[in-house]
Formats: C-alpha cells, sequence, structure tokens
C-alpha cells in the first residue's frame, strides 16, 4: 500500500540480531530498535504514584466521599439453587435511614447459584442498608444443586443452566482463544485445537504416558474489592468511580444500561486496589454492580457508594476455573514426541470460558501430532473470570508435569526434551541461559542423591515455561501530548494503572521524546476524560499506550523543530536536538534552549493527540494465529520436600522473561515477582472449598482461603532476555501474564524431581505430598 | 437467611447485648488483648459505662485530637474511614485476617478492624497519614518509593505500620530479612510485592530509620 513506508530496523536479542525490512505505516516515528540508545527509557525510574500511595493520599474507590453519599447493600442468594417465592421490600424501604430499595430478582426465578443478586438498599450508613437487608420479606424453594465439577459431568446430575448460556467476554480473556460450543447436560464443548493425527502419534510411540492432573478454582481476590459509586449530575449525565481495570469498558457499560450517550458518562479510577482479571465493565461477573449503583442512586436521588465485602467478593466476582485434564504423551524411545493430546473438563461455574490454555498447542511444537480439547462443565457457582493468563496455569501444570513423567519413562532429562521440541529461538535462549543460571545438572544430580539415600528433606528442581501473544491494539488508545510555553510537558490518556506503572512509563517515553527531565512531565491518567484508552488485561497496556504517546509527542516535537528552524533560520532538517532538549542549527552554529524556544511557539501550547497502528513486526518469532509476537519465558523452580511432614518449600523461582524492550526494569521486576508470588500461592495453598450438600464456598474469607504471605514465597531471581521484535514503535511488548503461566507447574515439576512421585492435583498440600508417598492412604 | 445474618463479631457484641459491651469497651486502656475481657462482665468499679447509643470519644490521631460521637460497637477502621474520612487505612478482610487496616496504637500495630472505637479512648493512634513530618516522608516510607515496595498500594498502609513498628524495636539495627518476613507475615499483599518491601525495610534500616 502506498500509505506505508519499508525502513530497516535492527531486531533480535542477546547475540542474535538481524535487519528486517518492515512496512511501516506513514506518520509513524521511526521505530526504536537494537541500535536506539535511550537514556531515559528502560532505566530504573521510581514510580509516580509512589508518595501518594505511601501517605495514603492516593484515592481509591473505597475512599469516595460525596455529600449525601448512600451506601449500598445488595441482598445475596443464600442457596446454590433456588427459586424465589416471594420478595417483599416494604418494610426494608421504612428502615431507618433508606433511601432506595430494588429487587434484582422477580418471583418465580431460579437462581443459580449461593451469592446471586436478590434485592438492593441504599442508605445513609452501611450499618442502616444491612440492617435493611435484613428487613428484606424473602422466601426460597430450595432446589436440587450440583457444585463439583466431576458430578456435574455424570449422566442425571442437576441441570444448572436450563436455558441457553451467552458467553461473556472481556479485555482479559486471550483474543482468538474462543470458539463455537455444543452442549449436552451440564456439559459445553467448546470444540479444540488440532493439529495433523494424535491417535496416529500415539501408535507411532515407543512409550506413552497417560494421566490425569487437576486444578482447583482460584479466586482473584484483589485487595480493594469490586465498588463503584455513582452520582446523576443531571438526568442525562453521571459521574462514574470505579475500581476497574477498564475505565472505558465501565462507561460502555454504564451508558447501555441506562441509554445514555457514552461522552455523558464520566468514568474515574485514579488508583485501583488490584483487579487481576475480574474488574472489567460496571459489574462483577456475578454481580449487576453498576446497574444496582446506578438505580439506587436514582431512586435516592442521592449518590450511592456500593462496595462489596470480602465475602461476596469471593463468590460473585469471578475466578479461575478448575480442571480435568486428561493428558496423552507419546514419544520414541529417543525421546522425540510423537503426540500431544489433552481432554479438558473445567467449571467456570454458571459461566463459560474453562479452556486450559495454548501451552500444549503452542509451546513444544515439533511435535508434529498435538490435539487439546476443552469443556465448560456448568455449576452452581458464581462466574468464573479471566484471571491473569486465563487457563494457561492450568494448561502448563497438566502438560508440564505430564511431559516430566514421560521423560522419566523414558530416561531423558525433561530440559532437553522441552529444548529439542520448542521452536521459539527466544525460548530456546532463556531455557539454556536458565539450564546455567540454576546449575540445573548438578541439582538433578543432587535431588537423586538425596532420594537414593531416603533424606528426610528432598530437594528439586523443574522448569516449565510460559506462552503468550503481543496483543497490543491499533487505535484503542488516543494520547494526547501538550507542551506548554512554560516549557512544561503534559501527557493525557484515560489509562487506569492497575499498579504495573503505566503511568511512570508514559513519562518517561515523553522525557526520552523531548530529551527533557521527568520532573517537567505531567501525566494525567485515569479518568475517560483524559481520551480513549485500553483496559489493564492481556498484558496489552504498554503495548497500547507508549506507542501512542511517542507518536502524539513526536507529532509536537516535529512542530516545535519547524519554531526552531525558524529562529534559527536553518531548514527544519538542519535542526539536531541535543541531550537537553536544546535545539541546534546543524550546519550554523546557533542553539536555542528547550525553555526560550517554547516561549516563541505561536499558541499557549503546542498539542498533538495519536494513536498506534496495528502491529507491524513479529521478529523472530510469531503466535499463533495471526502475525503477532510470541512472547517467551521459562521459569526454574527449587523445592525441598519433608518426606515427613509432606510440606512443599520453594526456596527458589528463577524466572526468565522477554517483554520486548524494556521501559522500567525496576516496575518491571515487581511485576514479575508478582507473578511468580501468585503461582506460589496457587501452587502451593489456595482453593476454594465448597460443601457438596449446602453448595456454599467453605472458605469466603481471607483466614481459610490461604494466600501466600511474605514467609511462604521463594527468593526470586529474574533473568530478563530484552527482545527487539519491531512490533510498534516503542517496542513494549506485555509481562503481567507470562509472569505467571509457569510458575505452578515448574514447581510441581521440581516436587516430581525430589520424590520421585508426581503429585497431579493442585495446591500441593501435604495431605497430597504424603498420598503421592503413599505413607498415607488415598 | 441472608449473608449478613450469619454470625459475626459485631453480630455477637449485638446478641449479647449491650449491657455486656459496655464493660469492654469502658475504661481508659484497650483491653481486647485479653479474651477473658468484654463480655458478661460488669464494669469494673468505678468506670463509665457506655452506650448503647453513640458515646463521645476522643483520642490523639496522628497527634491532633480527635473527638467523635460513635456507637459502641463501631469498629476504629470504620470510625477512622466513616466517622472520620481517614482512609488511607484500608479495609480488606474485616476479620483480622489480612493486615491492610493496621493503624499502631501506642505504638503497637493493631488491627483496627478488631478494635472497637472505644477501645483507643485516650490512646495515641498512627494511621499511614501520620507518618510524614511536616510534609518530609520518613525515611522508611522514602525507601517504600524508592524500592517500588508497592503495586497497586493497597496493603502499603499496613505495611508501613508494620515495618514502622519493626524498626522502633530494632532500634538502629538491621534486622534480617526473615525478621522483616516475620513482621510482615500479618500483611497479605496481592500484587506480590513482599521482596521490594523486605528490601526496603532493609535500606530504611541501614540509613538509621
Amino acid at each position: 500500500m502506498a500509505d506505508t513506508s519499508k525502513q530497516k530496523l535492527k531486531l533480535g536479542f542477546a547475540d542474535n540480531f538481524k535487519v528486517v525490512t518492515l512496512e511501516i505505516p506513514k506518520g509513524e516515528p521511526r521505530p526504536w530498535d537494537a541500535d536506539t540508545e535511550l537514556t531515559v527509557v528502560g532505566k530504573p525510574v521510581v514510580r509516580r504514584d509512589g508518595v501518594a500511595k505511601v501517605t495514603g493520599k492516593a484515592t481509591y474507590t473505597h475512599d469516595i466521599r460525596l455529600p449525601g453519599m448512600l451506601h449500598a447493600a445488595v441482598l445475596r442468594s443464600p442457596y446454590a439453587c433456588c427459586i424465589v417465592k416471594e420478595l417483599k421490600l416494604d418494610a426494608a424501604a421504612k428502615s431507618p435511614g433508606v433511601g432506595a430499595v430494588i429487587s434484582l430478582a422477580d418471583v418465580g426465578e431460579r437462581l443459580l447459584f449461593a451469592g446471586q443478586d436478590v434485592a438492593a438498599v441504599a442508605a445513609a450508613t452501611p450499618e442502616q442498608a444491612r440492617a435493611a437487608l435484613a428487613a428484606i420479606v424473602v422466601t426460597y424453594e430450595e432446589q436440587p444443586h450440583v457444585v463439583h465439577t466431576r458430578q456435574a459431568m455424570q449422566p442425571g446430575a442437576p441441570l444448572v443452566h436450563t436455558t441457553k448460556v451467552k458467553a461473556r467476554k472481556t479485555e482479559g480473556d486471550e483474543p482468538g482463544a474462543s470458539r463455537q460450543a455444543t452442549q449436552k447436560g451440564n456439559v459445553r464443548h467448546t470444540g479444540s485445537d488440532a493439529k495433523k493425527d494424535v491417535a496416529k502419534g500415539l501408535r507411532a510411540a515407543d512409550v506413552v504416558h497417560e494421566a490425569e492432573y487437576t486444578t482447583q478454582v482460584h479466586t482473584h481476590s484483589a485487595l480493594e474489592t469490586h465498588s463503584i459509586v455513582v452520582r446523576w449530575d443531571d438526568a442525562k449525565h453521571m459521574t462514574v468511580w470505579s475500581s476497574t481495570q477498564s475505565i472505558f469498558s465501565v462507561r460502555g457499560e454504564m451508558a447501555d444500561i441506562f441509554g445514555l450517550k457514552p461522552a455523558d458518562v464520566h468514568v474515574i479510577t485514579e488508583y485501583l486496589g488490584g483487579g487481576f482479571g475480574a474488574k472489567f465493565g460496571a459489574s462483577a461477573p456475578g454481580s449487576r454492580l453498576g446497574f444496582i449503583a446506578g438505580t439506587l442512586a436514582k431512586q435516592a436521588k442521592a449518590p450511592v457508594s456500593l462496595l462489596l465485602d470480602r465475602h461476596e467478593e469471593h463468590v460473585c466476582t469471578g475466578n479461575r476455573p478448575d480442571s480435568i485434564q486428561t493428558v496423552k504423551l507419546g514419544a520414541k524411545k529417543s525421546g522425540e514426541l510423537t503426540a500431544i493430546h489433552v481432554v479438558a473438563h473445567g467449571s467456570a461455574g454458571i459461566g463459560t470460558g474453562a479452556g486450559v490454555g495454548r501451552n500444549a498447542i503452542g509451546i513444544y511444537t515439533r511435535c508434529p501430532n498435538i490435539k487439546v480439547e476443552s469443556a465448560d462443565v456448568y455449576t452452581n457457582a458464581g462466574p468464573g473470570a479471566a484471571f491473569r493468563a486465563p487457563g494457561h496455569p492450568q494448561g502448563a501444570f497438566a502438560l508440564e508435569l505430564g511431559l516430566d513423567e514421560l521423560a522419566a519413562k523414558i530416561g531423558r532429562d525433561p530440559l532437553d526434551i522441552r529444548i529439542e521440541h520448542n521452536v521459539h529461538p527466544v525460548r530456546r535462549h532463556q531455557f539454556e541461559l536458565g539450564r546455567k543460571k540454576i546449575d540445573w545438572d548438578q541439582k538433578r544430580k543432587r535431588a537423586a542423591e538425596l532420594l537414593a539415600r531416603k533424606a528426610r528433606v528432598l530437594r528439586g528442581v523443574g522448569v516449565a515455561a510460559s506462552i503468550w501473544g503481543d496483543f497490543g491494539r491499533k487505535g484503542a488508545a488516543a494520547a494526547t501530548v501538550s507542551v506548554g510555553r512554560d516549557g512544561s510537558i503534559e501527557v493525557q490518556n484515560g489509562v487506569q494503572d492497575i499498579g504495573g506503572g503505566i503511568v511512570t512509563v508514559l513519562a518517561q517515553i515523553a522525557a526520552e521524546v523531548f530529551r527533557r527531565p521527568l520532573e517537567t512531565v505531567t501525566v494525567k491518567f485515569g479518568d475517560s476524560r483524559y481520551g480513549a484508552s485500553v483496559g489493564s488485561g492481556g498484558s496489552q497496556t504498554t503495548s497500547s499506550v507508549t506507542p501512542a504517546v511517542r507518536a502524539a509527542a513526536e507529532k509536537v516535537k516535529a512542530q516545535l523543530a519547524e519554531v526552531a528552524a525558524k529562529e534559527l533560520k536553518v531548514t527544519v532538517k538542519d535542526v539536531s536536538w541535543d541531550s537537553d532538549g536544546t535545539a541546534h542549527a546543524r550546519k550554523a552554529k546557533r542553539s536555542i534552549t528547550f525553555a526560550r524556544l517554547c516561549q516563541r511557539m505561536p499558541g499557549e501550547a503546542t498539542t498533538a493527540t495519536a494513536t498506534r497502528p496495528g502491529t507491524y513486526g513479529h521478529h523472530p518469532m510469531k503466535f499463533m494465529g495471526g502475525p503477532l509476537y510470541q512472547i517467551a519465558g521459562v521459569q526454574f523452580a527449587e523445592v525441598a520436600v519433608d518426606s515427613w511432614t509432606g510440606e512443599v518449600t520453594v526456596e527458589r523461582v528463577l524466572a526468565v522473561h522477554d517483554c520486548g524492550r524494556v521501559m522500567n526494569p525496576l516496575t518491571l521486576r515487581s511485576q514479575i515477582n508478582g507473578g511468580v508470588i501468585l503461582g506460589t500461592s496457587y501452587a502451593l495453598m489456595e482453593q476454594r472449598v465448597m460443601d457438596r450438600s449446602s453448595g456454599l464456598m467453605l472458605n469466603p474469607n481471607l483466614e481459610t482461603y490461604k494466600i501466600a504471605g511474605a514467609r511462604d514465597i521463594p527468593k526470586i531471581e529474574v533473568a530478563l532476555t530484552e527482545v527487539h521484535t519491531g512490533a510498534n514503535n516503542t517496542g513494549a511488548i506485555g509481562i503481567g501474564e507470562p509472569a505467571t503461566i509457569p510458575t505452578a507447574a515448574a514447581i510441581a515439576c521440581a516436587v516430581f524431581n525430589a520424590t520421585g512421585a508426581p503429585v497431579r492435583s493442585l495446591p500441593l498440600t501435604p495431605d497430597r505430598v504424603l498420598q503421592s508417598l503413599e505413607v498415607v492412604p488415598t | 437467611m441472608s449473608e449478613r445474618s450469619r454470625l459475626s463479631r459485631r453480630g455477637l457484641f449485638r446478641g449479647f447485648g449491650t449491657a455486656t459491651l459496655v464493660a469492654g469497651c469502658s475504661g481508659n486502656k484497650a483491653t481486647t488483648d485479653n479474651p477473658s475481657d468484654g463480655l458478661a462482665v460488669p464494669p469494673p468499679e468505678g468506670a463509665e459505662a457506655v452506650g448503647p447509643g453513640p458515646t463521645s470519644l476522643t483520642f490523639e490521631l496522628n497527634g491532633t485530637a480527635a473527638a467523635l460521637e460513635v456507637p459502641p460497637h463501631m469498629t476504629l477502621l470504620d470510625a477512622l474511614r466513616l466517622q472520620l474520612n481517614v482512609t488511607g487505612t484500608k479495609e480488606v478482610c474485616n476479620r483480622g485476617a489480612c493486615g491492610a487496616c493496621m493503624v499502631l496504637v501506642d505504638g503497637v500495630p493493631r488491627n483496627s478492624c478488631m478494635l472497637l472505637a472505644h477501645d483507643v479512648r485516650g490512646a495515641k493512634v498512627t494511621t499511614v497519614e501520620g507518618l510524614a513530618t511536616d510534609g518530609k516522608l520518613s525515611v522508611l516510607q522514602q525507601a517504600f518509593v524508592d524500592n517500588d515496595a508497592m503495586q497497586c498500594g493497597f496493603c502499603t498502609s499496613g505495611m508501613l505500620i508494620s515495618c514502622s513498628a519493626l524498626l522502633a524495636r530494632s532500634q538502629g539495627q538491621v534486622p534480617a530479612a526473615a525478621d522483616i518476613q516475620s513482621a510482615i507475615a500479618g500483611n497479605l499483599c496481592r500484587c506480590g510485592t513482599y521482596p521490594h518491601v523486605v528490601a526496603a525495610v532493609t535500606q530504611a534500616a541501614g540509613k538509621g530509620a
């Protein structure tokens, strides 16, 4: 096409660079490549929100206080399945302090999980709201329920849904990962990913490993519960404060619900206390929060704050579905894989989306025959939601532990088998780097020695890989950059900072372009009025927003270059910039400082808005199904297993990741630490426990739903393998999700290495470890 | 049955009636450390009964006198966040399991969701807002910023309270990583920031915080 130009970029990683010609849309700044030296981007800059967060000044949705604001509370179904027989709100409406009461279920309606919306009130204090809920008269008729996945798959199990289900999608879901579905009983088959013929591959194998692997339901447990505050400014305008990962998804949903123009819904998320995939849209996956707060506020003619409590957060705001995976692997005696076949069932409660990710289909692709079949199993529990790399940690666990078991059967090193079957050059580099850094061969030898002499404390090392795509989005983020007459620089974009540090990185980009000190850059964020942006999901924020900011900044800089050319009496081509933003005339010995140049600009400010085009490069390796870079990562785990108590201690995790060009190594390390810690917690501790007979969650809190604390985590080492992919003009690629994908799998593999006995269920609790060692009965 | 009607701490207090509650929150000293205090014990001689309605309460909050009217069953956390609009202290679990609501009460880190507001009558309460002096960050706060010891920031105020108390106890000595991990064992972080918190405390202790 005529509106692109061919540009040669130096791309690659480590010592594997080559010059690649890419088609770059006209108007795009020349992408930063391996030859570009940057002075602010890539440096460990402290986060901009640090001071606000350490002083308690950062305002979260929980902290919003408005004049006349009422507090909402929601009555939730106490039964796993029931029919509403009676619902009377009159007494609640007369309860002290109450401003509005609404029903959220109809008489005769069948409610599908414990925690489903029944009614809601808004009152002057939270206590009055709770008292008013207690005054609601409601009777239920209990219905048969099923809360366990295996039970729900049985013929004759109570049917969870009696009507057709619509799959819910958010920006947290992996693009391209869902397909057409067919349903039978509670089982909804969502098709398969396949290449060639697994049956043939299994017949050709010398050794076949077949086993079943299971993983648990994992709740997001963000510290700030789902929350929303709604104020009607007039009949057609509303201001919404929301603890959301996607300001614009809240805006869109509220506009839809209340028939408003999106532009008339003003959404503010200055800070949010975590999300992990469950906070997209104005509603929680299992509760209509936006509708509730907006309707109550309208009825009461007062702003309404709806903050969920911890119990509600566990039961109705999403979770990582469980999985039951049958893995069949075939190999030649040499270790050459002939087939990978995974059949996965998982339950996202009443919702959909219990797939197991791309690990089996996308990583060890030298295996010629691969098939991954997946199915959702409905149960009477709160709906699942995207959760940091939806499906992937489950899929990685089953595949990687299965591979280790197969390798043990044929007497091959499992790391060698992985390297032999992976075709991604960066991932191969990461495997080799990790092998050296963790001292793999020695550690495996030590594990065998300890096992041979029946030591009480056994030690092992394991490895697993991640796969993710560069889902940076075209046109989704519009950034505005403005340079004022006083030399100040302002970046505006309505992105929310979930804690990954995007706001700091945007300031770095602008400082880099203008070669100005970071302190001169202001970033306005967290507000829908600052321009369209993306959700903090799919590991796409940095790769979607930074290129837009850079493009806008470069446009402003081009305008400033014209002013400079005029002042310096040269052509624009002959203007060059030095390290403090001073403009020089290339041929003459004349210059003008940035401050003086800004004073010469024609108006009060020079401003430009820009977005980013589609991804234009994916060097050196493509993700499946599109011209996107495939993000590689591997993690190595070292564990100690007490063979008397069954306790697993993760002593060390080495996380080797690429995320394109590193924007800020300080905040990047925080994100990777976070991924590893979440994965460790998932591997060892967390599980939602449902009571079969009552259908209720038994641990909807943070003392019996265990999440890892400071003493439960490994020593974490991060090794970054920076890659220049040519994907966009800054080279940024995501990291949030890749960092948690392989952790639990690597830990499970390390436990197998230590004990010689696989624990095929997560979490790896002491009872399961002792069962695997056959010291206690299964 | 609604979720709310299950047994809860405050529900329990309500169930026993105000008469039994007032004993636990009378007097000048926080007494909830001793579980035998409070229930079915008459007020000590000379102690003033509190409640059942909102009753005046004064304590020192971040160096200034705070005077408010709170009912006897209100937690310190709710009094801070809802009555006084001091919102740096966060509510996460509201059951003493996560440490997000920690404040210093006479220098001791306490979960404010597990204290009644009247428990701190006359005490010195420090929240995250009280850690900086005259707008200048404490050495520990600065170390949190420098070491990126936060992500979403929702656990940060509780973490800072636990770590400030540790540094006060260690009196200029640099605690070992294991000591710091123990000090924050009651502070849950979902973003996974523990390693940077340990780094920050180590750095702050080294600077004499």
